[in-house]
């Protein structure tokens, strides 16, 4: 159990930060310069904040009123860093086993194979640091972060040096890794991708302060802010009002939402781009709720899928519909100019403004 | 890792190769005039004939003793105090670090004499803490400590700078990687800052070194030239240059300093290809 409650001013920049962390993943997202690696290197206990606490399992490590600053070394916490660091003049097992200090050399050495077993770096123990290739490098910098017991594990974007397919096999390790550890991981990182897949909960920084703090799914499909949702990658925002019978207007198309409303309210009103619905457009019937009609005005191809942007034929909002590639195909939206666009209630959140 | 020379392909461009043309006449120039003087002095040695004899007299042997016993009780000095300091001055920035930065610079460009001066006033028997010193039964004029202090006094900065230099280079995040892993601040320190500046402090050491051995102003004004207690090689090197014997007995004394520097330089070199360290990952 992690508890952070942080406030740090460096000349305009004010961090104040506060998250928890279970046996569990948290992911700090943000872009560079929101304060996240600001706030690892503060647990780590590298940064000094000026006010507030942070407990780790349970153990005070900081705390600005009562005086308390744990260094570092008393921390006994696991912490990668982007740069992976690896002391160069020490071979990979000298850099697993670093921080075994006290241990026996038999225990040290069980350890250290033990580790490299389980990150697959068993056969390269002897190499030094610029024998390894940089998949490698991470792995063994992550076994000797991990080779003490400790309390929790900060990661600050650890995988961002990397060419995509080794970040891939990386993160795979790492979910592996998570069920068996048991601790807390603090993880960083810029890549919205990379904080939905690790994390249990995320907390979304902006400018030093936590603008949510939320499960993964809360914070993609419920964003607490415009903001948080355009950090979050969502690229359908619209302002809108609400009528006396609970439903959205926006541009003249009345939205149903499942959220209880406000009546006569301003709100701001968003869907995720992979959220929309096409549908063949049939004159004859006419439009079900939700529904408007729009045309393609351009298609990016993505390989994996196509963003299509859509302007509305009479009312209804400008929309980013993403769709994979096989229904793109399917759908034959190629051929097809004009498209209903339906964005279903339960897809769509509702943020008072 | 790719190497850093690799991001720049190597082209033999025309101007390299006339730029080469027109500076290799200087270098050879330049290289005799440092081979020539030193070819000459072992060709001359090498025509004295009784040299063994002469290696080994009392006089030479005295010399050659106490050049070594001082020059490295200098350095191991010059190490306890100088390491600590290089590693201040090269991860703080503190009120009053150009004026340290000076005082850590100016006995390498000062005339060695005028550094014997001010030892001499400062700690002479007349000087300003004599008094002081000799309250204390303690003499340090002309005495083999003096040797000492004078070596060190003109030869430290040169370990220090160089160190400075090197701790500069490592990066701090090796520190705090080794910080959160549990190390002591002393224990990063000697098992991750001070063998990656390994490079640095070897030849800082053998620059401070043999600048101790070739010391000769300072410590003529400061300790002065009494046998078996004050006269180093350097000082030997003059008494003999002076004496009856003249050049001859100048000659075998320097062609034995030639030798200890030219083996210094070459394990020097030997120590820092085994000790240097890959490209930082």
């Amino acid at each position: 159990m992690i508890t952070v409650d942080i406030r740090r001013r460096l000349g305009a920049f004010a961090l104040d930060v506060v998250f928890e962390a279970d046996q569990e993943t948290v992911v700090l997202f943000g872009h560079s310069g929101s304060g996240k690696s600001v706030t690892l290197a503060s647990m780590a206990g590298l940064i000094r904040p000026d006010a507030g606490s942070i407990a780790i399992a349970g153990r005070t490590v900081f705390d600005a009123a009562r005086g308390i600053d744990l260094p570092p070394q008393q921390r006994n916490v696991g912490y990668l860093v982007q740069q992976i660091a690896l002391f160069p003049h020490l071979t990979a097992a000298e850099n697993i086993g670093y921080s075994l200090t006290g241990w026996d050399r038999e225990a040290r050495a069980r350890r250290v194979s033990e580790l490299s077993v389980l990150l697959s770096i068993d056969g390269f123990e002897d190499r030094m640091p610029h024998q390894l290739s940089g998949g490698q490098q991470q792995r063994v910098a992550l076994a000797r972060a991990l080779a003490r017991p400790v309390d929790a594990l900060l990661l600050d974007e650890p995988f961002s040096a990397l060419d995509e397919a080794l970040r891939g096999d990386l993160r795979a390790e790492l979910l592996r890794l998570r069920s068996e550890l048991a601790i807390p991981v603090v993880f960083v990182t810029h890549d919205l991708r990379e904080a939905y897949l690790l994390a249990d909960r995320i907390a979304v920084l902006d400018e030093g302060r936590v603008l949510q703090f939320a499960s993964r799914e809360d914070v993609f499909r419920r964003p607490s802010s415009r903001r948080v949702a355009e950090l979050t990658g969502v690229r359908n925002l619209f302002e809108g009002e609400t009528d006396a019978s609970g439903r959205v207007v926006v541009a003249g198309v009345r939205f149903c939402v499942d959220a209880e409303v406000a009546p006569h309210a301003s709100v701001d009103l968003s869907i995720r781009s992979e959220r929309c619905v096409l549908r063949r457009l049939h004159h004859a019937d006419p439009l079900p709720a939700n529904c408007f009609v729009a045309d393609i005005v351009s298609d990016l191809a993505f390989g994996n899928s196509h963003m299509l942007t859509f302007a509305p034929l009479g009312p209804g909002p400008a929309v980013e519909v993403e769709v994979a590639s096989r229904p793109y195909e399917v759908l034959g939206v190629a051929a097809q100019q004009r498209w209903v666009i339906e964005l279903p209630p339960a897809d769509l959140h509702i943020m008072t403004r | 890792m790719a190497q850093r020379s690799e991001a720049i392909p190597a082209v033999r461009g025309r101007s390299e190769l006339s730029l080469n043309r027109l500076f290799v006449a200087p270098a050879i120039l330049f290289a005799a005039f440092v081979a020539v003087p030193l070819l000459a002095l072992a060709a001359r040695a090498a025509q004295e004939g009784d040299i063994f004899e002469r290696l080994t007299s009392p006089f030479v042997l005295h010399a050659l003793r106490l050049s070594m016993l001082t020059s490295t009780l200098s350095l191991l000095l010059a190490l306890l105090l100088g390491v600590p300091t290089a590693y201040l001055l090269a991860r703080n920035r503190f009120p009053g670090y150009r004026f340290v930065t000076l005082l850590v610079e100016l006995p390498m460009v000062l005339p060695p004499t005028v550094a014997g001066v001010a030892l001499l006033v400062a700690f002479g028997r007349r000087g300003i803490f004599g008094g002081w010193l000799s309250d204390i039964s303690l003499e340090l004029p002309f005495t083999t400590a003096a040797v000492v202090l004078a070596q060190l006094f003109v030869s430290a900065p040169f370990l220090v700078r160089s160190l400075q230099a090197g701790f500069e280079s490592v990066d701090v995040t090796y520190e705090r990687v080794s910080a959160t892993l549990g190390a002591s601040s002393l224990r990063t320190f000697w098992s991750v800052t001070l063998p990656l500046a390994r490079p640095t402090l070897i030849s800082g050491a053998v620059l401070c070194w043999t600048r101790a051995l070739s010391e000769l102003g300072a410590t003529l004004i400061f300790a002065g030239n009494f046998e078996m207690r004050t006269q180093t090689m350097p000082l030997a090197i003059i008494t003999a240059f002076e004496s009856s014997a003249g050049l001859s007995g100048a000659i075998v004394l320097s062609v034995i300093l030639l030798a200890v520097a030219s083996v210094l330089l070459v394990l020097m070199r030997v120590a820092l290809k085994r000790g240097a360290l890959p490209e930082a990952v």
